[in-house]
């Protein structure tokens, strides 16, 4: 297995360079000149020159890749044309805020998602499935800046229990976890509904429950287990997208993560800091399917790495 | 197996958080009971400024945002600045004056001030920030207000004399603006980059800034006025959402909070211990009409689309009433500013210019703008108010990027797709100047400024050059007049409003004023508790 992800890790190298690629051209495509709107409203046209001169964006197209690339193979992300900051920096310090905003929306989610999913599969058109199916479809379908403000209005300004925004103490994290959570955790629990209720049909099943096995155990030890695949790829995507940056939650609840310098990049046609982000969440879903594909082989030990098999 | 696990690991993780929330609530009820006002935090806490988007910089001469000037001036003073009515004082200088043609400004300094950093300020300090924002190799994004100045020369410790290569009335502004604040040269040579590390003379000295999430300046003990500033402690918060921003006010985790959006302004009127003020901006809105371009060549066509809009209900409807209607080109608060008479709503004498123009019938014409709910909303007031004399307006909202490329990247005037435009300007030096010569000027057509109208009229060039020429404030106040008064007849733009700055803040706030430039002065700023 470790040869495997070892292999693997490798065979992400020559992806991320076609990766860098595509981030550039796709990024100088979007029409706007980054100088122009960096310098502000009621700049004068020198200002505008000094900026592009400054951060190279007189130069022709294959000079600035060229640069781009050779400072890339040096670790080097470049310079914002915003902060004047180094990218690296940049996307350090809102790396954290993002990541740890993530691992509390699984929590939820996983928690939520899970014991939904569960519910409505073992009472199948029971009243219990109709509720907790009814609180899945509003959970993909209520907008996250709906619930986010809605969330404030009552556990902040009405109930006065959480802060309205900013990282802080856990209490901050439990407002914008919930509205980012509430998406992940029903698409969970639909994910985990439907393939629970599949493995439920399976024969050997009925065989558990024909030799008298009590039903907790069947869908616990036997049902559950197989039925995790699915939820499991499902999840690692959901994490992917998480680990982003949510532009809506994190601009909600004023959250330093990678969401808002996205968007504030892209607004701003701060080129450096786009590229740098294309290439740090393309790492991120590649580094997540490979930690996906290694947990199938602990949910279903028939799954082999190695090759031939 | 192992899944149960999971199972009982995460329900007792959620047992702990709502145990923890729990406590939270019975500490808050006490609080929610005790008063329904945000309690007033103490000195050494120091206020909470929410505020809505990021800073960018601290470097004053490199940045371009009110924003970041906000914090900057706590931080930075300028040899001269603006009071709460935009008039121009003295701050860092003692007094100033300029020679008969506006070339040589000389300015005696304040003695005994220093930076946070111990260095005294001088005539030295002076020469080494005004050598550096002049300086075009130094590629400041505010390198352009200093961009006129030919040398300047250290006449005595305290005495410091600037030349300028060309004469420039409007000079004492740009010394007067947030840019050009003094940083401590001790700042400016070293390797630390000023812009994560300022250092003035300002009340407050810097402590800490983690991007997107606080920036903090703390009370600067040597600072040369007795008693102030009077807060030990001033936070501010990038908060995006201006929801958000309302909500931190409600329940006191902001103590001032800007801008507000009108039609949150209801929300929080109601809201006890909150005062929520609106003032006139600088910021007039237009919608320009490229007058290259047929039907809008034509004066009589420009003028009927003035009278065609019901600016009133344009503040109504846009504004929720927070706007007044612009009775010039620049704003009441900018220097040298002339009232005109207003285009009076009438529909019946739009459509009888129309038809003396030679469209009786109206015709159909596209407005370019962005893509926000605001900007959108009033282009759709515009296409349903000149859809009543006959004029078929296409609304084409474009994101700011693109939109900059089709109005600045066009080179030639002749191949100018641009028919209207939805715009907005403030001058940021507050001055005549720069509110009309980058709009109206000849020479401030796309892609050198902003003159979107393509307008040209040789009288007002020459006035606003003759403006230009002199420091005689007396003089200049009549150049401008009269330009005003020629443009606002051309009718280039169809003229909307003054949009209100408007801010809210705990009543126990005082003394925190906001400039009608939109930039935050905190020096005298203070918690009164009762």
């Amino acid at each position: 297995m470790l040869k495997y992800s070892i292999k693997r890790i490798l065979g992400m190298i020559p992806l991320l360079f076609v990766i860098s690629v595509i981030a550039f051209l796709f990024v100088h495509l979007i029409p706007g000149d980054p100088a122009r709107l960096i310098a502000g409203t009621d700049a004068t046209i020198e200002e505008i020159k000094n900026i592009r001169e400054k951060y190279g964006l007189d130069e022709p197209l294959y000079q600035q890749y060229v640069d781009y690339m050779a400072n890339l193979f040096q670790g080097d992300l470049g310079t914002s044309i915003v902060s004047a900051r180094p990218v690296m920096d940049m996307l350090a310090e809102r790396f954290v805020p993002t990541l740890s905003l993530t691992f509390a929306s699984m929590f939820w989610a996983l928690l939520f998602g899970l014991l939904i999913g569960v519910i409505s599969a073992v009472k199948r058109n029971k009243w219990q499935d109709h509720l907790t199916m009814f609180l899945a479809v509003s959970g993909v379908s209520i907008p996250s800046f709906w619930l986010g403000l809605m969330l404030i209005q009552l556990f902040s300004v009405q109930l006065g229990w959480f802060p309205t925004g900013g990282i802080g103490g856990i209490e901050s994290y439990i407002l914008p976890s919930l509205t980012l959570g509430a998406g992940v955790a029903a698409i969970i629990a639909r994910f985990t509904r439907s393939s629970l209720m599949d493995v439920l049909k399976e024969d050997y099943i009925r065989t558990g429950r024909a030799k008298g096995l009590a039903e907790f155990k069947v869908i616990n030890r036997h049902a559950l287990r197989n039925a995790m695949i699915p939820v499991v790829t499902m999840s690692g995507l959901q994490f992917g997208f998480l680990l982003s940056g949510s532009i809506i939650t994190e601009t909600i609840f004023s959250w330093p993560g990678l969401g808002r310098l996205l968007i504030n990049s892209i607004t701003a046609r701060d080129y450096p800091v786009i590229q740098a982000e294309i290439l740090l969440f393309s790492l991120e879903f590649l580094l997540i399917n490979l930690l996906v594909d290694l947990l199938y082989g602990f949910l279903n030990p028939k799954i082999r790495y190695e090759e031939g098999s | 197996m192992k899944l149960s696990r999971l199972f009982m690991i995460l329900s007792l993780a959620f047992v702990v958080v709502a145990a923890g929330c729990s406590n939270n609530e019975e500490s808050s009820e006490k609080s929610d009971a005790e008063n329904k006002k945000a309690e007033a935090p103490s000195n050494e806490e120091g206020l909470t400024i929410a505020v809505e988007s990021n800073f960018t910089s601290m470097d004053p001469h490199d940045t371009n945002d009110n924003q970041s000037y906000s914090a900057q001036s706590a931080i930075y003073e300028g040899l001269l600045g603006f009071d709460e009515d935009l008039n121009i004082v003295p701050v860092l200088a003692e007094e100033y004056e300029a020679n008969e043609d506006s070339t040589v400004f000389t300015f005696t300094l304040k003695e005994g001030i220093t930076f946070h950093d111990g260095t005294p300020f001088n005539a030295e300090a002076v020469k080494a920030n005004i050598d550096r924002l002049a300086d075009p190799e130094s590629q400041l994004r505010r390198s352009s207000l200093f961009e006129l100045v030919e040398k300047t020369e250290v006449t005595g410790e305290y005495e410091v004399e600037v030349t300028l290569k060309e004469p420039f009335g409007a000079m004492p502004n740009n010394f007067a603006h947030p840019a050009a604040a003094m940083i401590s040269p001790k700042a400016i040579e070293s390797s630390d980059e000023i812009a994560r590390n300022p250092v003035g003379t300002g009340p407050f000295q810097f402590t800490e800034w983690k991007s997107g999430d606080h920036l903090t300046v703390e009370k600067y003990e040597g600072y040369r006025e007795e008693g102030v500033p009077k807060v030990d402690r001033v936070e501010f918060k990038p908060v995006p959402e201006s929801g958000s921003r309302v909500a931190m006010l409600q329940t006191g985790e902001a103590d001032f909070v800007f801008p507000v959006a009108p039609n949150q302004v209801e929300t929080l009127k109601d809201e006890a211990g909150v005062s929520v003020v609106n003032k006139p901006s600088l910021v007039v809105k237009y919608f320009s009409m490229n007058t290259m371009k047929e039907p809008f060549n034509d004066p009589k066509v420009r003028k009927a689309l003035n009278y065609a809009i019901d600016k009133e209900a344009y503040v109504n409807v846009i504004y929720d009433g927070y706007a007044s209607v612009t009775k010039s080109e620049i704003a009441p608060d900018t220097q040298h500013y002339a009232e005109q008479e207003i285009y009076k709503y009438d529909p019946e004498k739009a459509k009888e210019l129309l038809t003396e123009a030679g469209y009786p019938d109206g015709f159909e014409t596209t407005i370019w703008g962005g893509t926000s709910s605001l900007k959108q909303k009033m282009m759709q007031f515009y296409k349903q108010q000149l859809s009543q004399v006959g004029i078929t307006l296409n609304v084409v909202p474009m994101e700011g990027g693109t939109l900059g490329d089709k109005i600045w990247g066009v080179d030639n005037p002749d191949n100018a797709e641009l028919e209207l435009y939805n715009g907005g300007w403030s001058p940021s030096t507050a001055d005549a100047d720069w509110g009309l010569r980058p709009l109206f000027s000849s020479k401030s057509f796309p892609p050198e400024a902003y003159n979107t109208a393509y307008y040209e009229n040789e009288k007002v060039d020459e006035l606003l050059q003759k403006g230009l020429s002199t420091a005689d404030d007396k003089k200049r106040g009549e150049y401008y007049a009269e330009a005003q008064q020629i443009i606002w007849d051309d009718a280039p733009w169809v003229f909307l409003a003054v949009p209100d700055l408007i801010y809210a803040e705990q009543e126990y706030v005082d003394g925190l004023t906001m400039l009608p430039s939109g930039v935050m002065d905190l020096k005298q700023a203070e918690i009164v508790s009762e």
